[in-house]
């Protein structure tokens, strides 16, 4: 039984990160409907500023402030000089722009920092209950991954920018008509995803000290959208699910040693089947078709 | 309005050209017809990057400190590499448009799967290889033209049993643990070979492991793993040492303060080539078994990585070292041969150079004295034939 | 004897260049290439880029008719050719050795079909929750199954686990590329016949509107399936070669990484356009290949840089709404379609006349089926007068309203 809770505390940690990972991606997924290949590498752009600037003042808070900053303006220049000319094209254009810059920021990342791996460890410490283990951070991550969550339904659902933002999700020239500025509430949009790749990419360095590097953001980036997609497209508490439900199997079978090798099988082939049982994702919503 | 369109195209594809070109004859010594060519092809992009990086660093240091020392008439030597982000992509082209810059020799691959998909081309037009980290068994099979610088995987993962065995160095009573990469040929490599020979000697053994990203990088959370190797008292971890130092940071609340981290020539930068990090914050013992140390203090290997921390300002790990050796030990055979009589001639075809340098290596009398080992001798098969040195990169407490 | 006169009359009558002049470039550039290979005057480096060049085509026309004409997104079109690479390689070590002094090529012949086969069998599996899935939850479904075929195959000795298979057939690199292009142009040739046909049209009625094209009576299951089948059967031909050219075959060659390279050219070369997507899968083979030999050493990470620049500039000029006026005068296409306009009109003694399909009607072009994206622009198109419009015809009554058909 403990057993079991540990690894059920492990998966759900893991799952933490992958969900704050996939919120941050699901934003920019369910609003301006285009596949983000590049959010992993601006989680990666946020690890590197967070590890200078901690190494500079050695101050967390500041560091993650600056981090969300800096991550935030990649985040909306990429947006105005790659994604934004390509509005109202074909969303595989789009895609393909996005590869080109998830190649550009990695390529960049390595001639100016190199290859090496750097450490940055940000310590919270661990409670002790008996032989029971848990990290603070893993509570930390997880905390902060469910208040992300609540903030962000609440923050679309109440707010008159989140409301506009659904509106353009939905059709974007009829918001349009509407009086709002679909170009303004993308880059807002942009804004927010990349906010939270910060704060991905710091819980991803809580998780593994050694984890900053040119190309961190690569598996990151499509656990994103895998989570994003399982959860179902558009939904995040959707994107929450399916970042836990994916930690979680992850760890039960690498818990396993027999197992060990296939664990990526093993969570892909569970993940067909949860698309097949469900094929608009655990909590996406069935959209009526119209001729 | 379209004659400004092709102008502009025209002077854009003139730019690039012309930049191209530029950028071409500036990176690197360049080939040249009247020195004598080394070509190598590796990863330098991707997650694998910081390998072949080492490599590079570690042979272009060697060039340069033998062309300062050749004389004005001796024949220069020039260095080459090429980008294969460790997989078997551009392998053929890698091969085919070194060889036809004039490469006369070559050190391979850094990577073992690549190295497999190398040899087959650089045997059909005979050049000669000494590779400073493939490390797969497989890799001088049938290829009388593949030497290697590094242990083979066998090698390694029985010369770990051995030293486990002699002197009751651990009892055969202590649980193992093996912690190793199951998509990684180096790392599958060394515990196949590992747990065979264990398992005769009468270890019982208890195995956990972990799959690399697709793009070569490992993963990040290694919880799991460390739980299940949390009773063992004897950490076998046949791993590089990006991966090895995240699972040791898992592990060294987890697992008993006297356990031990044990690895292979794949740890070696541990405690030196991760920036910021102090090896000391580590309660276990760690240590490996291996040809070079990157903390050595004394002997060739201390001269080696004071050049390359000039030089490059970062401490090299094992991959530059042995890419070090390579570059010497093939200078020194050239050297041999010529004192033999042999005409070695700078735009001697690579074909004839394999020859001769076959010769050299096959000669009882050539031993070699490098950074990664002193006497170094090749065994017919290829396969390196030196001493493994076990290093404690960090005592227990 | 007259039957046949007849039958070739109707073909010289029917026969237009303009529809096999993609084919006729192809085989003019085989013809170019094969006797500089055959008598070895091509260099090492050149026939290995032809090979690359030649299986990327493959690949990519391959993914084309998923992507581009049945509409869906697949991001695992790496594992179908890693299906076919790892079968054909089996079957290669076993056939070539009896069969090399003979026929050198038959194993791979023998190898192309069963390894197509292969992946055409994984084709079907992956079509059927095609029928369930839509879009990005498809793309998750193909980009789990190229991660599984990959981890299996990386863990099963049978398949030479992580250091994979090594290649045991040896071909003549001076005929290899040959081979792969052959292959290439009746790959083209079926794909081509196939959108042309009954079928292709159903496939790109459902792509624009699965709906309405089942309500016309197209059986959209099948159709799904069937060109998820087609498809894969060409993808593991193209594993095939691409293993063929290979010493060692191994499954991390074809990572999800490696679908979207496919996927680039597909989406370069323009969605449903098989012609774009080879001339796509050239020029980035080529960039590649060249972008490798001049960013050497140090300088790698620059190439990746100009990589990803020269990929963003492309499709932003390629695609970006607001270049369209400039595109329309200065485009790719424009100067291609006046350059084979020449050549048709070099070939051909007659007066080049006006296609009829061509003409423009309403201000639009029938020729082309509309892709989804125009066809919800033609859709969502305003259609009431505006004020400043003023009838020439008088008002007008209630039963002469419109064209009729509203009176039901």
């Amino acid at each position: 039984m403990l057993d079991f809770l540990t690894t059920l505390i492990n998966g759900l940690s893991l799952g933490g990160v992958y969900a704050m990972i996939a919120l941050g991606y699901t934003m920019v997924y369910g609003i301006a409907k285009m596949l983000n290949f590049a959010h992993g590498d601006i989680i990666m752009v946020g690890g590197f500023a967070l590890l200078i600037v901690c190494n500079a003042t050695g101050i967390t808070s500041v560091s993650l402030i600056v981090a969300v900053v800096v991550c935030m303006a990649v985040g909306i220049l990429t947006e105005i000089l790659a994604y934004r000319p390509l509005r109202g094209a074909s969303p595989l254009a789009v895609l393909i722009t996005a590869i080109g810059v998830s190649y550009l920021l990695r390529s960049i990342a390595q001639l100016a920092f190199g290859t090496e791996a750097k450490y940055l460890e940000i310590n919270m410490g661990t409670i002790a209950i008996g032989s029971f283990r848990l990290s603070v951070g893993t509570l930390v991550t997880l905390l902060s991954a469910s208040l992300v969550m609540v903030l962000l339904t609440l923050f679309i659902n109440k707010t008159r920018t989140g409301k506009a933002m659904l509106a353009v999700s939905e059709d974007k020239d009829a918001a349009q008509l509407m009086g709002i500025n679909s170009n303004r509430i993308i880059m807002i949009t942009f804004a927010i995803g990349s906010a939270l790749a910060a704060l991905a990419g710091f819980f991803i360095i809580l998780k593994n000290p050694f984890s900053v590097n040119n190309t961190m953001g690569a598996m990151p980036g499509i656990m994103a959208f895998t989570a994003a997609v399982i959860g179902g497209i558009g939904s995040i508490p959707g994107a929450m699910l399916g970042g836990l439900a994916l930690g979680i199997i992850e760890t039960f079978s690498n818990s396993v040693p027999a197992l060990n090798p296939y664990t990526v099988a093993i969570e892909f082939a569970l993940l067909i089947v949860i698309l097949i049982v469900k094929p608009t994702g655990l909590i996406g919503k069935k959209k009526r078709e119209k001729v | 309005m379209k004659k400004t369109f092709l102008k502009l195209f025209t002077v854009a594809v003139a730019a690039v050209m012309t930049a191209t070109s530029f950028v071409g004859c500036g990176s690197g010594e360049g080939f040249a017809k009247d020195k004598y060519n080394i070509g190598v092809s590796g990863p330098l992009s991707g997650g694998a990057a910081v390998y072949g990086e080492a490599v590079k660093n570690g042979a272009e240091l060697a060039i340069k400190e033998i062309n300062a020392k050749l004389g004005d008439g001796e024949t220069k030597y020039a260095f080459e590499m090429k980008d294969d982000e460790a997989t078997t992509k551009n392998i053929a082209t890698n091969f085919s448009s070194l060889y036809e810059k004039g490469m006369q020799v070559s050190l391979g691959c850094v990577t073992t799967g690549s190295c497999l998909e190398y040899k087959t081309y650089a045997k059909e037009k005979n050049v000669f290889c000494i590779t400073p980290s493939a490390t797969g068994d497989q890799v001088p099979e049938n290829a009388d033209n593949m030497y290697q610088m590094c242990f083979t995987d066998s090698n390694q993962g029985s010369a770990s049993v051995e030293w486990m065995k002699r002197d009751n160095n651990v009892p055969t009573s202590t649980k193992i643990g093996v912690f190793y990469c199951n998509n990684d040929a180096y790392s599958k490599g060394i515990r196949d070979n590992f747990i065979a020979a264990a398992k005769t000697a009468g270890y019982t053994i208890t195995e956990a492991s972990f799959a690399n990203n697709a793009d070569g990088s490992a993963p990040t959370d290694f919880s799991a793993q460390v739980r299940t190797l949390e009773k063992c008292e004897f950490i076998f971890m046949p791993i590089y040492y990006t991966p090895a130092s995240t699972f040791m940071k898992a592990a060294q609340n987890i697992v008993a303060d006297t356990a031990k981290f044990f690895g292979c020539d794949g740890f070696d930068g541990i405690d030196t080539a991760i920036a910021g990090f102090d090896i000391n914050t580590i309660k276990q013992e760690v240590s490996m078994l291996s040809h070079f140390n990157s903390s050595a203090t004394t002997g060739k290997a201390a001269d080696f990585i004071k050049a390359y921390k000039d030089e490059y300002g970062k401490t090299p790990i094992q991959f530059g070292a042995a890419a070090y050796d390579c570059v010497y030990v093939i200078y020194q055979a050239i050297e041999k041969a010529k004192a033999d009589g042999k005409s070695v001639p700078a735009d001697i075809s690579a074909s004839d150079l394999c020859n001769i340098l076959k010769e050299v290596f096959k000669s009882a009398s050539f031993s070699f004295d490098g950074v990664t080992g002193t006497g170094i001798k090749w065994n017919a098969d290829g396969t390196v034939d030196k001493q493994a040195d076990k290093f404690v990169i960090k005592a227990q407490g | 004897m007259n039957g046949f006169i007849r039958y070739f009359s109707a073909v010289k009558a029917r026969f237009k260049l303009k529809n096999y002049l993609t084919y006729f470039i192809f085989l003019a550039f085989i013809l170019i290439f094969a006797p500089l290979g055959l008598t070895g005057s091509l260099k090492m480096s050149t026939e290995f880029m032809l090979e690359q060049i030649g299986y990327s085509i493959v690949a990519a026309i391959s993914l084309s008719l998923v992507v581009g004409f049945l509409g869906e997104l697949s991001l695992g079109h790496a594992g179908f050719m890693s299906i076919g690479a790892m079968v054909g390689a089996l079957l290669q070590n076993k056939l070539y050795p009896s069969l090399s002094a003979s026929s050198p090529f038959l194993a791979l012949v023998i190898a192309m079909i069963v390894g197509g086969l292969a992946a055409a069998v994984f084709g079907f599996i992956i079509g059927l929750p095609a029928l369930r899935l839509k879009g990005d939850y498809l793309a998750i479904v193909t980009l789990a199954f190229c991660q599984i075929v990959q981890t299996i195959f990386e863990q099963l000795p049978f398949f030479g686990g992580t250091l994979g298979i090594a290649n045991a057939a040896r071909y003549s690199s001076h005929k290899l590329f040959i081979v792969i292009f052959v292959v290439a142009l009746i790959s083209l040739v079926a794909i081509n016949n196939f959108i042309k046909s009954k079928h292709g049209r159903a496939v790109m009625a459902i792509r624009d509107n699965e709906i309405a094209a089942r309500a016309m009576g197209v059986n959209v299951s099948f159709n799904k399936i069937f060109v998820f089948v087609f498809s894969s059967f060409i993808a593991g031909i193209a594993g095939v070669l691409m293993a063929a050219s290979k010493n060692t075959v191994a499954a991390n060659a074809f990572t999800y990484n490696y679908s979207i390279d496919i996927l680039v050219m597909v989406v370069l070369g323009g969605m449903g356009n098989i012609n774009g997507s080879i001339v796509a899968a050239t020029l980035i083979t080529v960039l590649n290949i060249s972008l490798n030999n001049v960013f050497t050493g140090s300088m790698a990470a620059i190439k990746n840089i100009v990589y990803a620049l020269v990929l963003i500039l492309i499709v932003i000029y390629t695609n970006a709404p607001g270049l369209k006026s400039f595109r329309e005068k200065h485009g790719f296409g424009v100067y291609w379609s006046k350059f084979t306009a020449k050549i048709v009109k070099l070939f051909s003694k007659k007066e080049l006349k006006q296609d009829p399909a061509k003409e423009k009607e309403f201000g639009a072009d029938w020729s082309k089926v509309p892709t989804k994206v125009e066809m919800d622009a033609i859709l969502s198109t305003d259609l009431t007068p505006d004020k400043s419009y003023v009838s020439d015809k008088p008002a007008p009554d209630g039963k002469t309203d419109g064209s009729g058909k509203g009176d039901k």
